[in-house]
């Protein structure tokens, strides 16, 4: 890095708060897809909006790009600095500055982790409803960017339904705020269009995030199935008749194998083709009725066995199984590549059958635990990146898996986002004049492309083939 | 020069393009524009070609839906041509499967509600019911018309159909119901105005019909002692009225009330509607009504002009005094406590009542958004009013923001220019 933009950091957040030296940057190389890296030309850490509005004014100065950064746990790439860009990592900003619990709102800096405000809103009798797997490491300011989801998404919404304000620093360093606390939008609703944008059009300093009540009941299922197909059917016999539970997961037998073998195993029969864990909640008189409706539906399925959990610790064990999922497999090979696609519900069946055989055709440790209710698929791939053969087979079946997904009316991704992952897959789904659209969004708020540049639209090497299935659209012509 | 010649070369080639039973050479004064043609293209191609036409002429149209919100937002007096959108038909799809559905954008909503509710033997609802009866499609999600039901329409789209202003036809999102591939331009078309692109057609998540439904009432006297009622897992909708408006309900419904009330729908699944039920039957004064359909009574009122009409959010904890405000200015109140919405409005005919009555309207909507901590925008005022008026607010802040959008999207200002907060 310019030596000058270096010491002016150095000036804005202590030098303490600007790290340069390799092993510094040594973890900043990669997120949570391992497999791919770029090394940052330095990290520097913020202590608040002044900090962060002075630092990108210094990147712009001096022609460097930014990246902002939460935990580091996304699984597209987003947070790499590519072009040998700056870092703006979150961390110190992790207050939660006001919570109000008769308004429902809570106004947080980005680097407050997810279950923490949960937590801390739970003496009011509420909690922040997004729940990804990665609850306990990952930011709300990622969240925001990546509109995380997460088992409970299908009853609540994604991030996106639940942010109401947020404060913003554009890639010029100016600071607007976007929304009101209310959540009512006066003009473009720009903070719609910023949840989602993968720290593309700013760095969020604040966001006001709605809190839900805590329900009044809820009760938890596990439906042991012989195959995983029937499972999935079970799940497609809920959404037809109406029921929305607060989730509907998937974990399959290879899934439960590597759990039942590791510290997480929940006393699941490893025989089982697959569990569907069933979540329902609301008032109680409601969630009886709904269990029973669970139950039928998975009988009606050919459920071996549909257990109610008795307490809050069986409750706990059922989801062990889902939530130690990825540790689990961590224990298989060096490597996991968590996939991320979905699909119409209604053919999660046959996609899952697909997916298994492509898995298997490219001789891989693949498995399956999923927000089924949702449609939205994470096949993970065990393997070691070490082994470069390996390594290109991994690539390969991830790739006909985006497109058999695609074929069926799926979308690439349902909540890790593009990144650097996907970004030449997006041709599948969208055609050049869809990502010019997409492009004048990000023009208009950064029309220098300095704010994390290189992510999320194809590279030039890449090019469109929009697929006439992708998004259902081969029963919808385009005039 | 009349203002069909004005667009007179115009017309020859959309005629070419769109055939000419779509364009129609009229003489028509409407949001501040003199109109020259009217043109009704259909999907796909047809409104592409028409976009590009318009560019090259750099000629501005003023887009139409069903009409019934004609009057939303700032005059466009730069329009020299309505752009109908009634002809904007592609085929529908419902997957009730699924729960989703692809619907067009020039179809009346009523028309497709009943579609779907056919099509899926009425197990899933659009959960969009916006004022005004022809509304269509599109002009419900270009306004981000919420009713009494469904408070966003935004939550319920998860793909669109936009032709640019370029005549560039793109897609966002998709049918599924969780996607974040790319950018949510959704989110920015929903409540644009129509000043970005035009819309043809909505992936739409489709709502499972309730089981079970009750309406009550009961004597509450402000919003904000009406929130746990508003916010009881079975309700569906609340409406807290003041005093004129309850008054109104009841003469509708042959009841008397003389004070501000709460109404609410409680719907879902039976038991719980049922217990909920029991609760309300214990309060003091509450009333179930078996009569009459309150909530489409709800949605028709907010759809019938009255002249001035501001709607103002606020924080669950100041909605008391946000009524209680725009009470002192003048107007009747309807709040939907829950989701921390006011409507206020106050009979309004220009040339009888005065620019006091504007003045004090907009004085008490700034001061209630500011006690609420939220915004305002004025959803009625006649079109003197919106000539000179901001209709949204403060848009100061985030104008910039707004103007590079509209410079992205529509370069050549040919899509309802002015319209949207800050006349961008
Ligand atoms: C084991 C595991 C399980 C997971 N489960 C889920 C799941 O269930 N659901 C789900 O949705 N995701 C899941 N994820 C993915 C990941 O946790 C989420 O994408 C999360 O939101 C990332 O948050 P982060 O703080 O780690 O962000 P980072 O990885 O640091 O960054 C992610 C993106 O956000 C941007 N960003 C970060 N902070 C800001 C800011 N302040 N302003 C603007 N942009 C910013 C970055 O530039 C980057 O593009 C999982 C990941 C792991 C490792
Ligand atoms: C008197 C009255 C009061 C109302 N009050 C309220 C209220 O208080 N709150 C509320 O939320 N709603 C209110 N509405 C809402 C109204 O029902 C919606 O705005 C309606 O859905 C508009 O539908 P339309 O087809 O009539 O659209 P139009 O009135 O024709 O158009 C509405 C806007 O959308 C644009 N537009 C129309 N179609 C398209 C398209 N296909 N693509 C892009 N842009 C398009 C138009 O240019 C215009 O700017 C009221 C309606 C009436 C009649």
């Amino acid at each position: 890095m310019a030596p000058a933009l270096e010491d002016e950091l150095r000036q804005v957040v202590g030098s303490s708060h600007v790290l340069s030296r390799p092993e510094e940057l040594l973890v900043y190389e990669a997120d949570g897809l391992t497999h791919h890296s770029a090394t940052p030309r330095a990290v520097v850490l913020p202590a608040d909006k002044t900090e962060v509005v002075q630092i990108v004014k210094r990147c712009r100065a001096h022609g460097v790009p930014f990246v902002p950064r939460g935990a580091g746990t996304g699984l597209s790439g987003g947070a790499l600095a590519l072009d040998g860009g700056v870092v703006i990592e979150c961390a110190r900003m992790n207050r939660i500055l006001r919570i109000d619990p008769e308004d429902r709102i809570a106004v947080v800096q980005p680097g407050v982790v997810n279950a923490d405000l949960s937590k801390r809103v739970a003496p009011h009798g509420l909690f922040y409803a997004p729940d990804p797997s990665s609850q306990q490491a990952c930011t709300l300011g990622g969240n925001v960017a990546e509109n995380s989801g997460g088992p409970h998404t299908l009853k609540y919404g994604t991030t996106t339904n639940h942010v109401l304000a947020l404060e913003l620093v554009l890639p010029d360093g100016k600071l607007v705020q976007l929304g009101s606390a209310t959540g009512m939008t006066v003009g473009y609703d720009l903070v719609g269009a910023v949840v989602g944008s993968e720290g593309t059009l700013g760095v969020v300093t604040e966001a006001t995030m709605r809190l839900s009540p805590i329900p009044e009941r809820v009760e938890t299922l596990l439906g042991i199935f012989g195959e995983v197909v029937s499972a999935c059917r079970a799940v497609g016999r809920m959404i037809r008749s109406g029921l929305v539970p607060a989730a509907l997961e998937i974990v399959d037998r290879r899934t439960i194998e590597a759990v039942e073998a590791s510290v997480y195993a929940a006393g699941l029969p490893t025989d089982a083709g697959a569990v569907l864990i069933v979540e329902v909640d609301g008032p109680a008189p409601a969630v009886a009725r709904q269990v029973e409706r669970v139950r039928e539906h998975c009988v009606a399925e050919g459920a071996d066995q549909v257990q109610v959990a008795r307490d809050e610790a069986e409750r706990q064990r059922f989801w062990r199984a889902r939530k130690g999922a990825f540790g689990a497999m961590g224990r298989l090979a060096p490597d996991l590549y968590v996939h991320d696609a979905v699909v119409p519900r209604r053919k999660l069946p046959e996609i899952l059958e697909s997916i298994c055989e492509i898995g298997d055709r490219h001789g891989l440790r693949l498995s399956n635990v999923f927000h089924a209710g949702d449609g939205n698929l994470h096949p993970n791939i065990s393997f070691d990146r070490r082994d470069a053969d390996e390594m290109a087979r991994v690539l390969a079946a991830g790739e006909e898996i985006l497109r058999t997904c695609v074929e069926a009316g799926g979308v690439i991704s349902g909540e890790h986002g593009i990144g650097t992952e996907k970004r030449d897959f997006m041709g599948l789904l969208y055609s050049e004049a869809d990502l010019e659209a997409m492009k004048k969004l990000r023009a208009a708020f950064d029309p220098t492309l300095v704010c994390n540049p290189g992510k999320l639209f194809p590279t030039t090497r890449f090019c469109v083939e929009a697929n006439p299935k992708a998004r259902g659209y081969d029963q919808v012509p385009l005039g | 020069m009349s203002a069909a010649a004005d667009v007179g070369s115009l017309a020859e080639g959309l005629r070419r393009e769109l055939g000419a039973p779509a364009v129609e050479e009229i003489e028509l004064d409407l949001e501040g524009a003199r109109l020259g043609l009217r043109i009704a293209p259909g999907p796909g191609g047809a409104l592409g070609a028409a976009l590009r036409l318009l560019g090259e002429a750099a000629t501005p149209a003023l887009v139409r839906g069903g009409g019934t919100r004609s009057a939303f937002g700032h005059p466009v007096p730069r329009a020299r041509v309505l752009l109908e959108t009634r002809a904007l038909l592609p085929p529908t799809v419902v997957d009730d499967e699924d729960g989703i559905a692809y619907l067009p954008a020039g179809a009346a909503l009523c028309d497709l509600r009943e579609h779907v509710r056919k099509v899926s033997e009425g197990r899933w609802e659009i959960p969009l019911d916006p004022p005004g009866d022809s509304s269509t499609l599109g002009g419900c999600l270009a306004a981000a018309a919420a009713g009494p039901l469904h408070a966003a329409p935004r939550d319920a789209v998860l793909g669109l159909d936009v032709t640019l202003a370029s005549g560039e036809p793109t897609r966002c999102g998709g049918r599924v119901v969780k996607n974040v591939a790319g950018y949510d331009l959704a989110k920015l078309y929903v409540g644009s105005l129509g000043t970005l692109g035009v819309i043809e057609g909505a992936w739409l998540r489709l709502q499972p019909a309730p089981e079970a439904r009750e309406v009550w009432w009961a004597p509450v006297d402000d919003p904000r002692q009406a929130l746990a009622a508003a916010r009881a897992a079975s309700t569906r909708v609340a409406a807290w009225l003041s005093r004129e408006v309850a008054a109104e309900l009841g003469a509708e419904l042959g009841e008397n009330r003389a004070g501000p009330a709460l109404l609410v729908e409680l719907a879902g699944d039976a038991p719980a509607v049922e217990a909920e039920a029991r609760a309300w039957a214990g309060r003091a004064g509450a009333q179930r009504l078996e009569q009459g359909d309150p909530m489409a009574w709800l949605r028709a009122r907010q759809g019938r002009p009255r002249g001035l009409r501001v709607r103002v959010a606020s924080l669950a904890s100041a909605l008391a005094e946000v009524a209680r405000i725009l009470e002192e200015h003048g107007a009747q109140v309807l709040a939907y406590p829950a989701r921390g919405e006011l409507h206020a409005d106050v009979d309004f005919s220009p040339g009888v009542s005065g620019d006091a009555t504007v003045e004090r309207i907009l004085r008490g909507a700034r001061l209630a958004a500011r006690a609420g901590q939220g915004d305002f925008v004025v959803e009625d005022a006649p079109l003197a009013i919106r000539e000179v008026r901001e209709m949204f607010g403060d848009p100061e802040p985030r104008l910039a923001l707004f103007r590079a959008l509209k410079a992205q999207y529509d370069p050549r200002g040919i899509l309802n220019p002015g319209r949207q907060a800050g006349r961008v």
